[in-house]
């Protein structure tokens, strides 16, 4: 997964990039021995193909979409990729065209990821410019977060199994990158764009308007701005110009502004399309309402469906809302503390929901990975790097074989399923805690690097 | 072990004051040579402790209520099974060249009991490894190949219908018999079984459906069963099918023989199905005996290691020794019964809990030494039986359509009297009765008792719980030396520096080691990967050099053997020259490189004990050992001292014995000495095993893999 890291010296970017391509084009045409789209892993309800050409469908014999719990998406998403679930070419697999979308989503997604990790090191690099830190830490040793970031998302295997698979997770995915990077580049009518979409397509990108808010509000990420004010006290000269921006309305108000717009046209589109089944209720219904209670309860990476099949049906709502609520909680403090680095307040938030999200799936872990590989060159001094990824790989190798157990050799049961589930959410959880703790410990060094302080080693 | 490790490497600053479970971690990393050693020996020994912790069976499913009705077998179904007996081995019913008539007697006698027969044809289909099929469900998609008319085979199907059932449920009795070249014993166990079946017809306390199969086994026992089985669980809707055995003259003519001579709605061209299957039982009575009692063995391992479920093999157990007086024993390592080190090894085991009972009278765990030795012969052999992952019998077709089936071997003791045969007619019979009723009653599908376990005679048991701990133990080493090696590695770097840089560089200089040293392991990660993708190209050229026809065993190995070094050296040059990487870098590199590889051993030990426990032991205890002495030789050589050097033998001896196609030599050596072993029996082994889609050949990939690290 992060391998590429040091293979870009001795190989390009593109190469790596043509190198995957060619590796999804490859698996596209095993599509039937890997049998990759019927995976729990890969395919939730909101995310799977079959249940895309059934809503598909169902709409083209003039019934609701929604009808049967079938299909959960978006109507858009049906209008756009439903025809391409029963057009065929002949000689070719099935669903050939669908998964051409899929790969194209991927690399336009990787593209974005590497224009806004290029952004990101400037503004980097600007900050320490502006701190007079260059020299100190040098800056020709870093590497270029946006190729790394962007080629982690290509050759993950969860983003390959993702697109091979045929879920929807490639397009929600572009969605929220579209978004983050629209607020990063500051076209600000794309970022209300992206974060409409994607909040339509899966509710959870909802909380990304705050790292939005910050990004168009102050700028990408940068050391705290305490730590500009420290400098120039010490060197006397109050240069204003080197200081980072204060917080700006403006592009908020025009944000929303945006926002509300793409909104109304999103919801009217959607009401024209499901005029005749029962209108945007409906659509509120079964998909923000199937994502919020939980109403499927078959096995996926995520820990909400063995609780709730386990939970007694009067404290079913209580439950409901103590896990959402979680997502919640988290959102406010995180904001504070890490509200002069918007991106890594995105990574975070990302991360956390696809470790809380109702239906999650190994596309939402692609994403954050590949949000991940921005910082770099912050994160060098991250622990338990390889315990990490030691992790990942043995959850995922575990995962099918306890599913193998369970389901088809009947020697398991779904604890066993559940176990990998539980192992993959704390692994997550060390994930967001060391990363965070990593980047504050960032900061405490800018900060001593500054003050003159000698390193110590409180972290 | 997360946890240690964890906590080790919160640690690498250490602050005044640690939690005792930091401080236990940082313990067991600096102390991790001894506990590791202590560890691996503790986990040999606990293997060597499973015959005396194993627990006495018991039957968990209540419903099964075995031996609670007296048995209705009676002489007069004795006597109907001694008369189709004596039909079949009548000479003239071997007159015809396929062995028809023998079918056609059978398909007689079921149809007069009054059940519904049809035949089944089938082409005896060879296990075809297909490297993508390995991890998906068995599926009926598999492509027919063009068949010839001359070979096929026959099965002969019978079904009873329960009187009270709804037809949702059946039970499966399975008797392989051979038309061409059939033994008295087959014909025996078919007259067991007719004699059964016979009952069956009458009772009124069915409420599954009996289906009984004869297996036509001229082309293999598990062939025959495998293609009825697959017929019956996946359904052809499609009529396109290629040309199948109805084309052929030959059968469609003992169709219409059928038809014409038995005029009943009973007998189908089609095929028949009853609901899903209960359990399977496979009956087999065997020719030659030399034994004095009449005895009965069980096979039940199934593909991959996979074991039916406990209470079925009690119910048998309980029924034969209980209630029919049989003699029931299940397969040993035969060598092993004589080995003088394990009787000594039992004798101290029982003087030990003689000791321990002195000292405290409610410990009762010894069991006498040659039970000891009895029990660890079968516990090798169940052990190797699962490892090797290639079914004992006809049984194991079952098992990959979640059917618990065992096979029962009948041996008796030898004599042509009729009245022997009368005995044995009446005890089989009344046992296949007994477990029929039993399985009959179950009003749910096998779950209660355990699936994993592993079997050290017939009523003795050792489960998952008990024999996970000594697996734990073997495994437990490598995280602990993993993380050390990982600590290691960082702090040198972090001590050489601090040497050497000033307190004004000091931010400098920490500024590169932090960039290096958090992500280091990338460097050793990445040629892991490629080693593992070079195992895995390994493993999958077989595949097609079998497509290759007209290949002896011997040239085909040279191919292999050949492709794979070609492959090695594309890998090589294409990423980025990762061997040559390897070579130039230094000590604390390759630490690095080896405390990534041990985790990903870890990784793959633990992934293969939920696959298939036996592998992953008998792997663990290859590997572990090879695992934690490997060090680079150029290393050992410099160091010159005499443990560095008894060190190095040590890895080239193991490394050489765990290669495979060395270890598989070594083993036909000493078996059949060494005149006759050459690489050519590899590749037979090798295909037998991947014919069988074995967990055991993804292992030796592994294995192939560490060596090439050694």
């Amino acid at each position: 997964m992060e391998k590429v890291k040091k293979k870009i010296g001795s190989f390009s970017f593109w190469n790596w990039v043509t190198a995957s391509i060619i590796f999804r084009l490859i698996l596209i045409y095993f599509p039937k021995n890997l049998n990759l789209s019927s995976r729990p892993e890969v395919s939730t309800p909101l995310t799977s193909f079959r249940r895309l050409a059934e809503g598909y469908w169902l709409k083209q014999s003039f019934m609701s979409p929604y009808a049967g719990s079938m299909y959960h998406g978006s109507p858009l998403l049906l209008s756009l990729l439903g025809p391409l679930t029963i057009n065929r070419i002949e000689g070719q697999p099935n669903h050939l065209l669908y998964s051409l979308v899929s790969v194209i989503a991927d690399v336009v997604s990787a593209m974005l990821i590497r224009a806004t990790g290029q952004n990101l090191r400037l503004a980097y690099l600007r900050s320490l410019e502006s701190l007079d830190l260059v020299k100190q830490i040098e800056v020709s040793e870093f590497l270029f977060s946006g190729d790394i970031a962007a080629l982690i998302y290509l050759c993950n295997p969860f983003t390959i199994v993702a697109c091979v698979g045929l879920s929807t997770s490639p397009i929600e995915n572009m969605a929220v990158i579209l978004c983050l990077y629209g607020a990063c580049s500051r076209l600000i009518p794309l970022a209300a764009f992206g974060w409409v979409i994607a909040t339509h397509l899966s509710l959870y990108p909802a909380i990304l308007i705050i790292p939005v808010i910050f990004l168009l509000g102050c700028g990408p990420d940068s050391p705290p701005r305490k730590l500009f004010l420290q400098r120039h006290q010490q060197k006397e000269v109050l240069n204003q110009s080197k200081l980072p921006p204060r917080f700006s309305w403006g592009p908020v108000i025009h944000f929303a502004f945006w926002a509300f717009l793409w909104s109304v046209y999103v919801l009217v589109l959607c009401g024209i399309s499901l005029k005749q089944f029962g209108g945007l209720w409906e659509m509120f219904k079964s998909t923000y309402g199937f994502i919020l209670t939980v109403e499927d309860l078959s096995p996926n990476i995520g820990v909400l469906w063995y609780f709730f099949a386990e939970v007694f049906e009067f404290f079913r709502n209580f439950f409901l809302i103590v896990f959402h609520v979680n997502i919640l909680f988290m959102i406010l403090p995180l904001a504070i503390r890490l509200r002069h680095r918007p991106c890594y307040l995105a990574f975070v938030y990302v991360a956390i929901c696809s470790m809380l999200k109702s239906y999650p799936s190994v596309g939402d872990s692609a994403l954050y990975l590949g949000l991940l590989g921005w910082f770099v060159n912050e994160l060098a001094d991250m622990q338990f790097s390889l315990f990490l990824f030691c992790g990942y790989v043995g959850v995922s190798l575990l995962s099918p074989v306890m599913h193998n157990l369970w389901i088809w050799r009947g020697t398991g049961n779904a604890n066993f399923y559940f176990a990998t589930a539980m192992v993959y959410a704390c692994l997550q959880i060390v994930l967001v805690v060391e990363g965070v703790s990593a980047m504050l410990n960032h900061d405490r060094k800018l900060r001593n690097l500054i003050t003159g302080k000698p390193q110590d080693a409180k972290s | 072990m997360a946890e240690t490790k964890e906590k080790s490497l919160s640690d690498e600053k250490p602050k005044p004051r640690v939690r005792p479970i930091v401080r236990l971690g940082i313990f067991l990393i600096s102390h991790s040579f001894h506990v590791s050693v202590v560890c691996c020996t503790a986990g040999v020994l606990a293997l060597f402790l499973l015959p005396v912790l194993a627990k006495n069976t018991y039957i968990s499913e209540n419903a099964l209520m075995p031996g609670s009705a007296s048995p209705m077998l009676s002489n007069q179904h004795v006597s109907d099974g001694n008369r189709l007996v004596k039909d079949l081995t009548n000479p003239n019913s071997k007159s015809s060249e396929t062995g028809i008539e023998s079918h056609k007697i059978i398909a007689q006698y079921m149809l007069d009991l009054g059940a519904e027969v049809s035949f089944h044809k089938f082409h005896p289909q060879m296990n075809q490894f297909h490297p993508l099929h390995f991890f998906s469900s068995p599926d009926s998609g598999k492509i027919q190949e063009n068949y010839s008319c001359s070979s096929y085979g026959i099965n002969t199907v019978g079904i009873i219908r329960a009187p009270h059932g709804d037809g949702k449920e059946a039970i499966v009795l399975v008797t392989p018999y051979n038309a061409l070249k059939s033994g008295f014993g087959e014909a025996l166990s078919l007259g067991i079984a007719y004699s059964v079946f016979s009952l069956l017809t009458q009772v009124t306390w069915l409420a599954k459906d009996i289906i009984w199969l004869v297996a036509d086994s001229q082309y293999g026992e598990y062939a025959a069963v495998a293609a009825w089985l697959r017929e019956y669980q996946t359904p052809k809707f499609s009529s396109l099918s290629t040309p199948n055995a109805e084309m052929c003259p030959d059968v469609n003519n003992l169709f219409e023989l059928k038809g014409h001579s038995i005029s009943g709605s009973k007998f189908s061209n089609s095929f028949r199905r009853a609901g899903t299957m209960a359990s399977a039982l496979v009956l087999k009575v065997r020719d030659q005996n030399e034994q004095f009692e009449d005895t009965i063995s069980i096979y039940a391992e199934a593909s991959n290691g996979q074991m039916p479920n406990l209470d079925l093999i009690n119910v048998v157990n309980y029924l034969a020794v209980h209630r029919q007086g049989l003699r029931v024993n299940v397969e040993k390592l035969w060598s092993l019964l004589n080995s003088s080190w394990l009787k000594s090894l039992g004798e101290i085991f029982e003087s030990l809990a003689k000791v321990a009972k002195s000292l405290y009278p409610k410990w009762k765990f010894g069991i006498p030494a040659t039970e000891y030795v009895e029990g660890t012969a079968t516990l090798a052999s169940s052990l190797y039986y699962q490892a090797l992952g290639v079914p004992t019998g006809p049984h194991g077709a079952f098992r990959d359509y979640q059917v618990d089936a065992i096979t029962l071997e009948i041996s008796p003791k030898f004599s042509l009297d009729k009245v022997w045969r009368n005995d044995i007619l009446l005890r089989g019979g009344r046992l296949i009765e007994g477990v029929i009723r039993s399985v009959n009653n179950l009003l749910e599908k096998f779950h209660q008792s355990f699936f994993l376990y592993l079997l050290t005679s017939p009523s003795k048991f050792v489960s998952v719980g008990v024999y996970m701990i000594a697996f734990a133990f073997l495994i437990a080493p490598l995280p602990m030396v993993a993380a050390s090696l990982y600590v290691d590695a960082n702090s040198s770097s972090n001590c050489s520096k601090g040497d050497s840089s000033t307190p004004s560089a000091i931010t400098d200089t920490d500024e590169h080691s932090i960039a290096i040293r958090s992500w280091r392991w990338l460097n050793s990660a990445k040629l892991v990967f490629i080693v593992h993708l070079w195992g895995a190209i390994v493993s999958l050229l077989p595949y097609f050099i079998s497509q290759i026809p007209d290949c002896s065993p011997t040239t085909s190995f040279m191919i292999w053997v050949l492709l794979s070094i070609l492959s090695l050296l594309t890998l090589n040059s294409v990423l980025a020259s990762p061997l040559a990487c390897a070579k130039a870098t230094q000590e604390k590199e390759w630490a690095l490189v080896k405390s990534v590889t041990i985790s990903s051993v870890f990784i793959g030990l633990g992934l293969m004990s939920v696959i298939n426990f036996a592998t992953a032991e008998i792997g663990a205890l290859l590997m572990v050992p090879m695992c934690l002495l490997a060090q680079p030789l150029k290393l050992d050589v410099r160091a010159g001292t005499l443990r560095s050097f008894c060190r190095m033998i040590c890895n080239l001896v193991l490394g050489h014995i765990a290669f495979p196609p060395a270890a598989l030599f070594l083993l036909k050596g000493m078996l059949d000495g060494f005149g006759n072993a050459n690489v050519g029996d590899f590749w037979m082994w090798v295909e037998s095993l991947w014919a069988w889609n074995s967990a055991t050949y993804l292992f030796i990939v592994e294995v192939t893999y560490i060596f090439s690290h050694g």
